[in-house]
């Protein structure tokens, strides 16, 4: 062990402290121009009319693009696995959240790009919007999303990521109590202190220049190059120096729009969104709906799952069908439950699209499932400590789906928690192990579901 | 209209009503304070005025006119840190960097004011500094740090000193 237990320092830490790292704000290139966007004020709505010919018109404007300019406009993240892709890089026939991008112009300084994208002609015919995730789950809801209102690729054309482990319908006749619940954590915006910002310059040779503050960088190269239909060899991405992400920095927000308006000025420009953009039309992390119901003894083991999930995706699917399969496969917990029935929908919404952030899919649902433990204990009457131990993964375990547990590390982790708030444990949950399940801690329930971790 | 820039003197174009943050980042180059929201909110821009700590988005330029101001850039260099400097680098003090240039130069000004090690009292004094990387308890121990005037070893943090992965760190 070289680094663990080792004073290591950040490498970037002296050009933090003395304001040296630059970040794509930070780089100077003259001549630059200043983009600002045109974003529908409106949460859903049919473009009925988009004039850009008054700030084309303009005095010091370089460039205007609309949806007309981008050579492949609609793209998806998960066009590589066959996966049809739902979201125009630019509005074209209509709007689905407030903040998304219509237009874009490229002018010769900030205040004369944002006065020329107030002169572009724009009318929407306004249709209902959505907001909560459940609501646009109902069978009778208005349908927003071109494919209806909840995605449809999972694996074999199903519409839902679905779990079924052992035998559901024995768990729920055996129970002496099913305990319900539902959880919905809301929407965060990820708020880096530096806003989305990018600089593109065209160069001589052809290539474009990126400087992105991307925290995904080959992806957003792939991401340009699909949507611009160009080989990789035409971009060079410069980023590493991020101001704060937090995945929200994961999607491709800015890079593909500057390279379409210095290709099209032949300029350097430079996007950086304002703090309200950052709130208003960037990403989010999901809001969630979540309802499980157990089945569980009166002694506290929980025999069964049936949970229904709902992750809104916002306007678009971009990474939420990756982000529910983490969730589903995590949707017991640290807990083993050996009958389990999952299903969890992508559904659409007229909110901004969600995206990656720090752990996304499992927070929320580690939210839901470790209040749910409280709550089983709390109904039981039993010890909110005592039932996550009984329950804890254990060598030889398998999760919901089927990966047998070599080096599950719950029980220790809960004990020192137990010991950290002086929680006093009696001594046989004291000297629990992880090792794989006997005596006590092996009821006929949970012997079926036993895999060999030697073969993982 | 001139102003004083970490000593330097420059005559500057800019309109008097121009934010002294536009002066400073668009005019000079001088890019150590960030524009993180460009409505006093988020400390980001701090620069000191005389000493003072003032949101440099949200001061017109004509109000730093014969004024010393100093940014992150005026407190040390790489091969010359100052004490403030030094506690971030051996705290840990920065993660993604970009609060730190206004967290360091109000930080300063806080110690220079004779400002304590006090937890509670450096936290009234950076209340206004957001730092969405959540690297507050080490960013108030390093300000706690300088303020008590500890010095700290820097061969296993200073530049081209450092322990690195292979000539050793703990066995």
């Amino acid at each position: 062990m070289k680094v663990v237990g080792a004073r290591i320092p950040r490498y970037d830490g002296v050009a933090h402290v003395t304001g040296r790292t630059t970040y794509v704000d930070d780089v100077r290139i003259p001549g630059t121009l200043w983009v600002k966007a045109l974003r529908s004020p409106v949460h859903h709505a049919a473009i009925t009319k988009l004039d850009t010919r008054p700030a084309e018109e303009m005095p010091g404007v370089s460039a205007v693009i609309t949806w007309e300019d981008v050579p492949h406009l609609v793209y998806g993240p998960l066009e590589a696995l066959g996966i049809p892709a739902d979201e125009p890089l630019l509005a074209k026939d209509e709007v689905r959240y407030k903040g998304q991008p219509i237009a874009l112009v490229a002018a010769r300084d900030e205040a004369t790009a944002a006065e020329a994208v107030s002169r572009i002609e724009i009318e929407f015919d306004e249709r209902p919007a959505l907001f909560d995730v459940r609501q646009a789950f109902d069978a009778d809801c208005p349908v927003i999303h071109q494919e209806g209102n909840w995605y449809t690729h999972f694996e074999d054309d199903m519409d839902r990521r679905q779990i079924r482990k052992g035998d559901i319908a024995w768990a729920f006749e055996n129970a002496d109590t099913i305990v319900q619940g539902v959880y919905r954590p809301a929407a965060i915006e990820h708020a880096p202190i530096e806003t989305q910002v990018c600089q593109v310059v065209p160069e001589p040779s052809g290539r474009l220049t990126i400087y992105s503050c991307t925290q995904a960088l080959y992806f957003s190269m792939g991401v340009v190059a699909a949507h611009l239909q160009v080989p990789l060899n035409k971009l060079k991405v410069v980023g590493g120096t991020t101001g704060g992400g937090f995945g929200g920095k994961v999607d491709t927000a800015t890079e593909t729009m500057c390279c379409l308006l210095a290709m099209k000025s032949g300029r350097p420009v430079k996007w950086r969104w304002t703090r309200e953009e950052e709130f208003l039309c960037s990403s989010t992390r999901a809001p969630w709906h979540m309802e499980i119901a157990d089945a569980v003894t009166k002694d506290g083991w929980i025999l069964g799952r049936k949970m229904l999930t709902l992750h809104d995706a916002g306007a678009y699917s971009r990474f939420s069908p990756y982000g529910l399969t983490k969730h589903s496969f995590h949707h017991t917990g640290a807990y083993t439950i050996p009958n389990l029935e999952f299903d969890g929908y992508v559904v659409y919404t007229n909110r901004v699209p969600t995206t990656a952030m720090r752990g996304f899919g499992v927070t929320s649902v580690s939210f839901a499932v470790e209040t749910h433990m409280s709550r089983v204990a709390d109904v039981l009457g039993l010890d909110p400590i005592e039932i996550r131990l009984k329950n804890a993964n254990r060598v030889g375990d398998t999760s919901p789906n089927g990966v047998v547990y070599t080096d599950p590390s719950t029980v220790p982790t809960i004990q020192t928690i137990a010991e950290a708030i002086g929680h006093e444990l009696p001594a046989d949950y004291r000297t629990m192990t992880s090792e794989q399940r006997s005596g006590e801690w092996l009821p006929e329930h949970l012997v079926a579901q036993l895999g060999n971790p030697e073969d993982h | 209209m001139n102003v004083t820039v970490n000593g330097v003197t420059h005559e500057i174009e800019g309109g008097p009503l121009t934010p002294l943050l536009d002066v400073l980042r668009e005019e000079l180059g001088i890019t150590g304070p960030k524009a993180g929201c460009h409505q006093g909110s988020c400390g980001a821009c701090t620069v000191l005025v005389d000493g003072e700590p003032r949101r440099a988005c949200l001061i017109p330029s004509v109000y730093a006119e014969g004024k010393e101001i100093t940014t992150v850039e005026g407190l040390g260099t790489p091969e010359d840190l100052s004490a403030i400097q030094e506690a971030f680098i051996h705290h840990y003090a920065a993660q993604c960097g970009f609060c730190t240039s206004g967290m360091m130069v109000a930080a300063k000004a806080y110690i220079d004011r004779g400002g304590t090690d006090d937890p509670e009292a450096i936290q009234e004094a950076l209340g206004g500094h957001m730092c969405r990387c959540t690297g507050y308890a080490k960013i108030i121990e390093a300000v706690s740090a300088a303020a008590r005037g500890d010095s700290f070893d820097l061969t296993t943090t200073a530049v081209g000193k450092y322990t690195t992965m292979t000539t050793g760190g703990a066995e």
